[in-house]
């Protein structure tokens, strides 16, 4: 173990006692818990996995020579065993994370074969989305008996499917309301991986499926306002990226910082693709009735959301100095104001792309401040982005288009060089 | 959560996990014993589900009623769908209603479809039963089978469904009062 060494090396440089060494050692070991090797983990979670979803395969196969009602025992018999394992589990391996995230998944696969399987063989029609929606209800509840994360994770993925097929996919389309109340139940155990196991894998994965999740299902919202859902998208957007900005996720490393890449990524490409003219000109030719507009799912979606984000926005400057604005943080706030005079006016257009350069901008000279070569390439690339953008759509001569070109990737070269440059002096002044 | 509340939560919950699938089954088992025989008369294709398989996709001929003013009718509305039989014994629709029947368990609950305004006023419904699986080695030869009885004017494809208090099973498919898992195997038979 890496900190057996550790603390061995500091008792032979004399540094600590042998009292201090036994008592940090004896902190580790039972701030850890029992040893878990990660590695059986993640295999028994994906042989749970492939075994399930195979035995979802081989019913699928629909065994006609076999009578209905043995079929109908069959469809119980993963089930069963499924349950079996989880009660095993519960009374004689409660502490292994092994056992307990194997057992749920194959557990959750074998609910989705059983009803799969009579759904079969009663020729109950193809409605995916209740189908869907039984199985991640009956899946609810081994995230918290079992205590599952695995459980918790394709719980997220059925409900996202569910809204999905119900808002986007599904006829008659629907809105999916029943999601928010579906997710809400899964964040006690989100809340409990935030609270107990902030450092493990499994509190990053649902930091990237939950915002993921809610991004995608937000558009379903949607009925005959879409231009407002931009609002509501980029306030979204502003909440990912508070809750990104928040201390433990913060110091957690960017790529395990689901909310803070999603919430800047998706602040960015909204931008973007405002930063063409085609939905300003439908917007400014579309008439509307104010009324209509805010008594619609879209506009209160997008009310409660830029109430949220400003609310975080505020406590998050509370909390630290109000006056380093970080790259993307007030953008939504801006769009409202941009939305505005978008309505009346094409000048729009070109705040927008302020906006963009702005926040290429601001995120270079971030890169640069806390010396992380992938922020710098970020904020280059956002300008990158937005130039190529406007290769298409702008009257811009050959020449001047090239020579933008050519200065951006100088720009590139150049603050790369620079950076490690001075990563290099700092390291040497060490 | 400490032992005390686990087991019996662990219990409730494998006990909700076999409740919702036998209670399916106990729904459809019903209709299938108690409901009343119709026979749709179809023309099917062959599609792919993910999760149950194959199956054959069943249209029906007899979707459509002719309704006094089709204006107060919506696209995707629930409706109630009474059945009678046409000089042949095949189904066709008697009448729809928006709200559900009281005194009567012989219907079928359906969406509308589509509609048709002006002078032919009529509502189509859609059935909430469409699927008939089979064995997956099975379905491609069926679908060869319907698409050659759909062509033949002679042959009649029909499928057999019971129908009790809105819901409703599909028993099987025929063709020319054969079941089709019958003319598959003849078929399979012949090759060999």
């Amino acid at each position: 173990m890496k900190l057996s060494r550790e603390v061995a090396e500091l008792l032979k440089a004399g540094v600590i006692e042998q009292d201090t060494a036994d008592r940090i050692e004896q902190y580790y070991l039972t701030k850890a818990g029992p040893p878990q090797n990660k590695l059986v983990i993640v295999f028994g979670i994906l042989g749970s996995l492939l075994v399930g979803l195979g035995i979802v395969l081989i019913l699928a196969h629909n065994w006609d020579e076999l009578s209905r009602s043995i079929k109908t025992v069959i469809a119980f018999i993963p089930l069963l065993a499924g349950q079996a394992i989880c009660g095993y589990t519960l009374f004689r391996q409660q502490d292994s994370i092994t056992w307990r995230e194997a057992g749920s998944t194959f557990l959750v696969m074998a609910i989705g074969a059983c009803i799969a399987l009579i759904s079969q063989i009663y020729n109950i029609p193809g409605n995916l989305s209740s189908f869907l929606f039984t199985w991640s209800l009956l899946t609810l509840p081994i995230i918290y008996v079992m205590r599952s994360s695995v459980a918790s994770l394709l719980y997220l993925c059925g409900i996202t499917w569910y809204a999905c097929e119900t808002g986007y996919w599904g006829y008659p389309e629907r809105e999916s309301y029943l999601y928010w109340g579906l997710l809400l139940l899964a964040l006690p155990h989100y809340y409990n991986l935030y609270k107990k196991h902030s450092e493990s894998n499994f509190f990053t994965f649902h930091n990237w499926f939950i915002p993921i999740s809610v991004i995608t299902v937000l558009g379903t919202v949607a009925t005959g306002f879409e231009e407002l859902m931009f609002i509501a998208y980029m306030s979204l957007f502003g909440v990912l990226y508070q809750i990104g900005n928040t201390t433990i996720l913060r110091e957690q490393k960017i790529r395990n910082n689901g909310y803070l890449v999603l919430g800047s990524l998706g602040s960015v490409a909204l931008l973007l693709g405002l930063s063409f003219d085609w939905f300003w000109e439908d917007l400014r030719t579309k008439e509307f009735s104010t009324e209509a507009m805010v008594s619609s799912p879209e506009f209160i979606t997008a009310v409660v959301l830029t109430l949220a984000a400003t609310a975080l926005l505020v406590y998050q400057k509370k909390r630290e100095s109000p006056f380093t604005i970080k790259p993307v943080e007030l953008v939504f706030l801006l769009l409202i104001g941009i939305f505005f005079v978008g309505m009346t006016s094409p000048f729009v257009t070109i705040l927008i792309n302020l906006l963009v350069l702005a926040i290429g901008i601001l995120t270079i000279r971030e890169g640069a401040r806390h010396n992380h070569f992938g922020i710098l390439n970020y904020g280059l690339l956002i300008v990158t982005v937005l130039i190529i953008c406007r290769f298409f759509d702008t009257n811009l001569s050959f020449i001047l288009r090239g020579l933008l070109f050519v200065a951006v990737g100088l720009g590139f070269f150049y603050a790369n060089y620079w950076m490690a440059r001075r990563k290099k002096r700092v390291k040497s002044e060490e | 959560m400490n032992q005390k509340i686990t087991i019996p939560a662990f219990f409730l919950m494998v006990l909700a996990q076999l409740y919702v699938p036998a209670s399916m089954i106990f729904q459809k088992e019903r209709v299938i014993a108690q409901g009343t025989a119709y026979k749709f008369r179809t023309a099917p294709i062959d599609p792919n589900d993910p999760f149950r398989g194959k199956y054959i996709t069943l249209s029906f001929n007899e979707t459509g009623v002719k309704v006094e003013n089709a204006e107060e009718w919506n696209n995707a509305d629930e409706v109630y769908v009474f059945l009678t039989t046409d000089s042949n014994g095949y189904a066709m629709i008697q009448s729809i209603i928006k709200e559900q029947p009281k005194g009567s368990d012989d219907y079928i609950k359906a969406n509308i479809d589509y509609i048709m305004t002006d002078t032919l006023s009529t509502v189509f419904v859609r059935y909430p039963f469409d699927r008939f699986y089979m064995e997956e080695s099975k379905a491609p030869v069926a679908e060869t089978i319907y698409n050659e009885a759909a062509i033949d004017s002679n042959q009649v494809a029909y499928a057999l469904v019971m129908v009790m208090n809105g819901d409703a099973v599909v028993r099987d498919i025929f063709i020319d009062d054969v079941s089709i898992t019958e003319v598959i195997r003849k078929e399979q038979n012949k090759v060999k």
